[in-house]
């Protein structure tokens, strides 16, 4: 068991947790992350106070015992993805992140962590010696499915906690296919098996006016506005999964320095920090641009083309033919953009309210002094149901 | 349904005359020499990692459940050991490891296909046999669903179909009988099992393997395999790197079971003091002939 018990130790050190040995040891037990963040720590064996995976850089301390002797030098001969899908039935292939093992590697027992009956010097794939199936004439050697499973389980049963099939596995869907074809380059941008995510978050903040606590949905950050998880998880320290001691806490230097990459946080505090838990995400109650019918079937992406969704966004002539603007105003039925007009507008011409263009927003300014779109509105917004909007001409 | 539970009452019918017509209808038990040689599986409880798709692939194979993949991929059922039922054949156990938390053992069990078997000792009608590839089979058209097997089997094995009424059969793993003997596969179990943990080979040669594995990592074995001489031998065989009895298992001597109850049951049925005396009659002139046999 000392051999798997090894090289468990050997993976958990490079997922990161190195310091962690030293830490435990005088501290009884100080979380991980904790020691990361208190500098310093990490040195007797990095060169770096918190090392990630971009930026493991062991040092010439490092405990880990290095088998230089068989040390790739050509980066280039390293595969970086490796396909496993010879033997899948109920599952679809495996991508395997081989670049990233063999970076680990270094400060392992070399290749032949896994590659371990191979010429000294020569790295040869497991097919070479592993046959499909068991030879029975040579029990001692497992089948390929065997020495896969092995080979990965003899240290993940210990580093990932966790031997359910879909770690690695994408299950089939009925079609044969993958039921959902994820991106395994996204989470730490490189491969990594999948995670789930959460919902959302609720995170107390300092006192502020509005109040003290925001909730962050972060399910709709990935599926509604299409951020990946290294847009904000970047050089994370990977022992904030990995660590026997179970998740920690994702701690920032500036607890904006992931929002601000999108939102303008240095005035309205108001929009995030509030008294109560908040509700998803609303584009009709935040923008006041009514979802219907047809929009809100549209993914955000299709109108938000820079992804930032405040600015960038497509103009509706983007989609729209130019006919549809161009026909006459009484033809035009505005209820379908969400308005219906009181009686001191319904006879307007379009470009009275639009003179920058149809489909872009209303100018008040050629007769109202004192009135501005989106505050004031030329009549009244079309209630929820598309029926009501277009019995309203 | 009616139909087999008419052969069946026949067959006991026709039984019993034949038994008191002084002809052996329970199977003489092989000698273990005789079945030394067949064949077994070796379960490295080391690489085990609790994925239950060898519960899914039996289950699957024996066309026990319907239970999709899906089924079995609930961990919370380790949370109380489970025995075998009349739909599963096979169960996994989780047996956590207080010196290493996170690296609990996993315990497949099933029916361990003794050499001398208790359960075809006490079957009165032969229903259980014990074959020369190294299963033991069981007869559901000889069962006379008295569960004397249940009851005799020292690895609490054999499982029984209650809510059957009609034809109620007992349960327990079959060796793959038919795929192994008729299709020349290994059984569903052990062709399933991802870090292949299960070696199905012949009986003789899986006690090498097994000796060599202790020898080469005896950090990561105790030096016993279980199954080897317990209760006089048994085809499936276990690695373990914890005393069996952390894991479920239970400590046996070498004596097989028959050899201590076969002559008490001998003597009961000489004396002609049975249970049932139907049974006991076909068990007197079964076992008299059967020891005239012998001679
Ligand atoms: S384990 Fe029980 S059921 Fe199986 S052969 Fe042995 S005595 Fe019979
Ligand atoms: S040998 Fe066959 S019947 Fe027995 S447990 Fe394995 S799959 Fe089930
Ligand atoms: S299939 Fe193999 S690894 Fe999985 S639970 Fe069964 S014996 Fe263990």
């Amino acid at each position: 068991m000392f051999h798997k018990v090894r090289l468990t130790i050997i993976l958990l050190a490079l997922a990161l947790c190195a310091p962690a040995f030293q830490g435990r040891a005088d501290s009884g037990g100080a979380s991980m992350s904790q020691k990361a963040d208190t500098g310093g720590d990490c040195s007797p064996c990095h060169r770096t106070s918190s090392p990630s995976m971009d930026d493991l850089l062991p040092n010439s301390q490092c405990r880990r015992p290095r088998a230089h002797e068989n040390l790739r030098e050509d980066d280039a001969a390293v595969p970086d993805v490796v396909t496993m899908g010879q033997l899948t039935d109920i599952y679809v292939p495996v991508v395997f992140p081989h670049g990233l093992h063999a970076k680990m590697e270094a400060i392992g027992n070399g290749c032949s962590a896994c590659h371990h009956h191979g010429e000294e010097g020569k790295i040869v794939s497991c097919r070479t010696c592993h046959t499909e199936s068991t030879d029975p004439g040579n029990l001692r050697q497992p089948g390929l499915k065997g020495a896969y499973h092995r080979q990965c389980l003899a240290c993940h049963r210990e580093w990932s906690h966790d031997t359910a099939c879909i770690f690695c596995h994408a299950k089939r869907g009925a079609l044969g296919e993958a039921a959902s074809k994820p991106d395994p380059t996204d989470i730490t941008g490189k491969l990594h098996p999948n995670v789930t995510v959460p919902e959302k978050k609720v995170y107390p903040t300092e006192e502020q006016e509005a109040g003290s606590m925001v909730t962050f949905h972060h399910k709709d950050h990935v599926d509604l506005f299409g951020k990946r998880c290294v847009d904000c998880h970047q050089k994370e320290n990977c022992s904030r999964c990995h660590d026997s001691a179970g998740p920690q806490k994702h701690v920032r230097q500036d607890s904006h320095e992931d929002c601000v990459k999108c939102h303008d946080t240095s005035d309205n505090c108001a929009k995030c920090h509030k008294d109560h838990e908040e509700g998803p995400f609303d584009h009709d109650k935040s923008t006041l641009f009514m979802l219907k019918e047809f929009h809100k079937q549209v993914a955000c992406k299709q109108c938000h083309t820079e992804g930032k969704f405040a600015i960038g966004k497509k103009s509706c002539k983007d989609c729209h033919a130019p006919d549809w603007f161009s026909k006459a105003p009484k033809e035009f039925d505005h209820a379908k953009a969400g308005l219906v007009f009181s009686e001191a507008h319904k006879d307007n011409e379009c470009e009275a309210c639009h003179p920058n263009g149809l489909g872009e927003a209303p100018d008040c300014t050629a007769c109202h002094d004192d009135k501005a779109y989106p505050k004031d509105l030329p009549g009244q917004r079309v209630p929820e149901a598309p029926e009501a909007a277009d019995g309203n001409k | 349904m009616e139909n087999s539970t008419f052969d069946r009452r026949q067959f006991l019918c026709r039984a019993g005359a034949v038994g008191l017509a002084g002809l052996s209808l329970a199977q003489p038990a092989l000698a273990a020499t005789d079945i030394a040689e067949g064949y077994g599986v070796l379960v490295d409880t080391t690489e085990c990692i609790g994925c239950r798709k060898c519960e899914y692939a039996c289950a699957k194979s024996n066309e026990l459940s319907d239970l999709p993949l899906e089924g079995f991929e609930d961990r919370s059922v380790f949370n109380e050991p489970r025995r075998m039922t009349a739909d599963a054949y096979t169960v996994v156990n989780r047996y956590d490891d207080t010196a290493h938390p996170e690296r609990p053992t996993f315990i497949k069990v099933q029916c361990m296909h003794c050499l001398k078997p208790a359960c075809a000792s006490a079957c009165l009608v032969g229903a259980l046999r014990p074959q020369s590839n190294g299963a033991v089979t069981y007869d559901p058209w000889k069962c006379m669903g008295c569960r004397y097997c249940m009851v005799a089997c020292p690895f609490q094995v054999p499982a029984y179909e209650y809510d059957h009424a009609l034809t109620p059969k007992v349960s327990k793993c079959s060796f793959c009988f038919e795929r192994v003997s008729k299709g020349g596969k290994a059984p569903a179990c052990v062709d399933i099992c991802p870090p292949m943990c299960l070696t199905f080979a012949k009986r003789s040669e899986l006690l090498t393997l097994a000796r060599e594995k202790v020898k080469a990592h005896p950090e990561q074995y105790l030096d016993h395999v279980y199954g080897e001489h317990e209760l006089g031998g048994t085809s499936w065989l276990y690695l373990t790197s914890r005393p069996v009895t952390e894991l479920g298992l239970m400590e046996f001597g070498e004596k097989p079971i028959p050899e201590y109850t076969e002559p008490l049951q001998h003597g009961i049925f000489k004396h002609g003091v049975p249970p049932m005396l139907l049974f006991g009659l076909l068990a007197v002139a079964t076992k008299t002939f059967h020891h005239k046999e012998d001679e």
